[in-house]
């Protein structure tokens, strides 16, 4: 390209990106990520996966065909690096929607969005988000502009220890079994702990004390040791699948016999291949369908996939899938306020409670019907749980899945009921 | 200090108290006069991302002139500022929250931090050093898992909310406007503490570096003074972080990491070890460092060759902060402060420089 050419190709760029008729076919979104935090390992799958599925809406031609403009940050999973990089998104680039990530942050800014009515999709299913106007008896503060897709927290909990309560019965263990929550002493780990901690006690369970274990992996052979002497027989491992894979490696080590149960975000493919025969038989929820799993919705979800893998060749973890429909389900929602007074914060909500069993178009059988309504803000109340099979082995997770080293198999579904008592936490 | 600075002919110092004023010549005085009153326009032509800048090395600032006094003028160590800059952002989160104006509350926070400043101090009576330094250490930790688990205090690994600052239902919530409480916070501690060491007992914390043996037998005392070190120490981080609670207006326990301790101890190396002026040249240099190389790292994802490095680019730009602090420490050692003054001096004996 000759230096004129370039000059001129500035110059246009310039005036193209300043013209301020530009800026009202765009809706701009913030979208907080962790790529470097302690959350990474499953951070990256589910920031990727927003950032391709706003790639390839704009590239269909966006919402109505206004185009979603993303202000990507990436926070480290800090706090206040989240809350310094949404007042910006308010301040400078104000923004309609926020596209989120942890428990810690979204919960702390609860009141700001309700505040700047800034509806915040976040990735973090705590029971603390569902309470839109503060009914629940234990809900401390209403969260009204808070969405999620996907079975929160506490019904994940909830139906693991369903799942435990019959197992331990087909088992013929006899007398009440022992339930543990593990996770760190953090906001998201924490979040569902009083939740599995009641139910357990509620179905006839005995509780032992909790065990904490870093976010950031680590060596937790004191920790399984600890788990050895709880005699527990149901361990919930609370953290992300990252922390995990140091846990189940060390509790290997130290040889713990336990049934380890994981959280939404506590368990993938990622973690069947590093932790080996560690992770067999770990069972955990899921919410939302497998990479490559032979459904109508698939190849949208891989249409989506190729705007940062243009030949297919990535294998998608579990959690790039939520992101997608995470994506999708503010992308219908805009379309339905733009049709109905324009994108704006609270017409984003209000679109939110238009429709039942509410699958995005094109991901049918990916992500699960969900419905949101004005005073209850738990989406999906269908749980999955699933067990993963880990033999060993090496290569990568495609070559592992092929050679049935790896696998999973859905082995529970749990319909958790709407109890307004639970609503909340 | 008097001998550093270069006075105009004819300027005689005739008494004590001419030769000890805060501005050693009428002129830097009315430049530091300026200098505010441009500050005070500032928000009418910056944009929010700048004022946000300046805001940040407002309340660190504060809080590193809090570790100068302890570091540069009392020769004592302390890794654990960050834990104190915390303390004061929760104390004023938690008095706020009980009730208690906004505008009291940081000044509250403040003296409470410098209780628990002068109890961890304690240490210092006994020990120096690189023992000082452990034990400094101690109160990060201990810090850190209070703020984890006094869920009464702090809101536990949740956080708290922090009200936003205001008078008389005046609400100082954007940028521009929690600028000026910055500023006028930073220019009433940076002027207290230039006045702190003309008198009395900030000569005597000056003697307790240069020589402790030597300030005992001329009847300074030691213990009293290390401690009273690490007060005003944790008073200026305290304030500094109860400005930084209300700005953010949420304090969780992750923003007070050993990480942001080193970070404190590098803004005043930086900036010049013993020089007010420096805790806050060697603040806006700390915080600018990132944005400038986040500014060349998105300059270089423009060129071609350089788009292989995809995500390596933010890993460049953290090595590069790294390089630079090395660089600077190699080729200017006593800090920004220092480098200062020979820029005046450079212009005053210009063109016969010797």
């Amino acid at each position: 390209m000759s230096r004129t050419a370039r000059l001129l190709l500035a110059a246009t760029a310039l005036v193209a990106f300043s013209g301020p008729s530009f800026a009202d076919d765009k809706i701009p979104v913030g979208n907080l990520v962790d790529f470097t935090g302690r959350t990474a390992v499953v951070g990256k799958e589910y920031g990727q996966a927003k950032v391709d599925a706003a790639a390839y809406i704009n590239r269909q031609g966006g919402v109505n065909g206004k185009k979603i403009d993303l202000f990507t940050v990436d926070y480290s999973y800090e706090v206040p690096r989240a809350i310094a990089a949404y007042k910006k998104w308010k301040s400078q680039n104000d923004v309609v929607a926020v596209q989120g990530w942890g428990t810690g942050d979204t919960e702390a800014m609860i009141q700001f969005v309700a505040k700047d009515e800034i509806p915040y999709f976040s990735a973090s299913y705590s029971a603390h988000l569902t309470d839109p106007k503060g009914m629940g008896p234990e809900t401390k503060k209403p969260a009204p502009y808070n969405f999620f897709y996907g079975p929160s927290y506490s019904d994940g909990v909830r139906a693991l220890i369903q799942w435990a309560a019959e197992d331990w019965k087909s088992k013929g263990g006899s007398g009440a079994p022992k339930y543990v929550h593990m996770g760190d002493n953090h906001p998201y780990p924490n979040a569902p702990k009083k939740a599995g901690e009641e139910y357990a006690k509620e179905i006839g369970m005995e509780v032992v004390p909790s065990i904490q274990y870093s976010l950031a992996p680590g060596d937790f052979k004191a920790q399984c040791l600890s788990l050895k002497e709880s005699g527990a027989n149901y361990a919930f491992l609370a953290n992300t699948s990252g922390s995990n894979i140091s846990l189940l490696k060390s509790c290997d080590t130290v040889g713990v016999d336990v049934q380890f149960m994981a959280n939404i975000w506590g368990y993938d493919e990622n973690v069947m291949k590093a932790a080996g025969t560690s992770a067999d038989g770990v069972v955990w929820v899921m919410g939302a369908a497998k990479w490559g799993d032979d459904v109508p919705g698939m190849d949208l979800v891989k249409e989506v996939s190729k705007m940062s893998d243009p030949n297919l060749k990535k294998y998608r973890a579990v959690h790039y899938l939520r992101g997608v429909c995470s994506m999708y389900f503010m992308k219908e929602a805009m379309e339905w306020a733009d049709d109905n007074g324009g994108i704006t914060g609270p017409n984003i909500k209000k679109a939110m409670y238009q429709r039942g069993d509410w699958v995005p178009e094109g991901l049918e059988g990916v992500c699960l019907p969900a419905t949101w309504s004005d005073a209850d803000h738990r989406g999906v109340m269908d749980v999955f749980v699933y067990r993963g099979m880990a033999k060993g082995g090496e290569g990568d997770i495609p070559d592992l899945i092929g050679s049935g080293a790896i696998g999973m198999e859905n082995i529970f579904t749990a319909k958790i009921p709407r109890k307004p008592e639970w609503l909340g936490w | 200090m008097a001998t550093m600075s270069l006075r105009p002919c004819g300027d005689y110092r005739a008494t004590y108290r001419t030769d000890t004023t805060i501005f050693p010549t009428p002129m830097s005085r009315n430049f530091c006069i300026a200098g505010v009153v441009l500050l005070c326009v500032a928000p009418l032509f910056l944009s929010n991302y700048y004022l946000n800048l300046l805001i940040q090395i407002g309340y660190l600032g504060i809080a590193a002139l809090g570790l100068n006094i302890l570091v540069g003028f009392t020769g004592q160590i302390s890794l654990g500022h960050s834990a104190f800059f915390g303390f004061g952002a929760f104390a004023s989160a938690y008095i706020s929250n009980q009730g208690i104006p906004v505008f009291f509350a940081i000044p509250l926070a403040g003296l409470a931090t410098t209780a628990v400043g002068m109890i961890f101090g304690i240490p210092s009576a006994r020990i120096k050093g690189l023992y000082l330094a452990i034990a400094t250490l101690a109160s990060q930790f201990i810090l850190e898992d209070f703020f984890n688990r006094a869920e009464w205090f702090s809101g536990g690994s949740a956080g708290a909310l922090a009200e936003s600052f205001s008078i008389f239902g005046f609400v100082f919530d954007s940028d521009e406007r929690f600028f000026y409480v910055v500023l006028v916070y930073l220019v009433i501690m940076y002027i207290a503490a230039a006045n702190l060491m003309r008198s009395r007992d900030g000569r005597a914390l000056v003697a307790v570096r240069d020589h402790y043996l030597s300030a005992e037998i001329m009847g300074i005392n030691l213990t009293k003074y290390r401690i009273l070190s690490f007060g005003i120490s944790s008073f200026y981080a305290g304030v500094g972080g109860a400005l930084f609670a209300h700005y953010l207006g949420f304090v969780s326990v992750e923003g007070f990491s050993i990480l942001l301790s080193i970070q404190f101890l590098a803004m005043v190396i930086i900036g010049g070890l013993g020089s007010i002026m420096g805790s806050l040249m060697g603040t806006a240099f700390m915080v600018l460092l990132p944005e400038v190389m986040e500014g060349l790292v998105a300059g270089l994802s423009n060129f071609e060759w350089a788009s292989g490095l995809g995500a390596g680019l933010a890993f460049l730009k953290q090595m590069a902060i790294g390089l630079a602090i090395i660089l600077f420490l190699i080729f200017e050692p006593d800090g920004l402060a220092h480098r200062w003054r020979l820029i005046k001096a450079y212009w005053k004996l210009y063109p016969f420089s010797y």
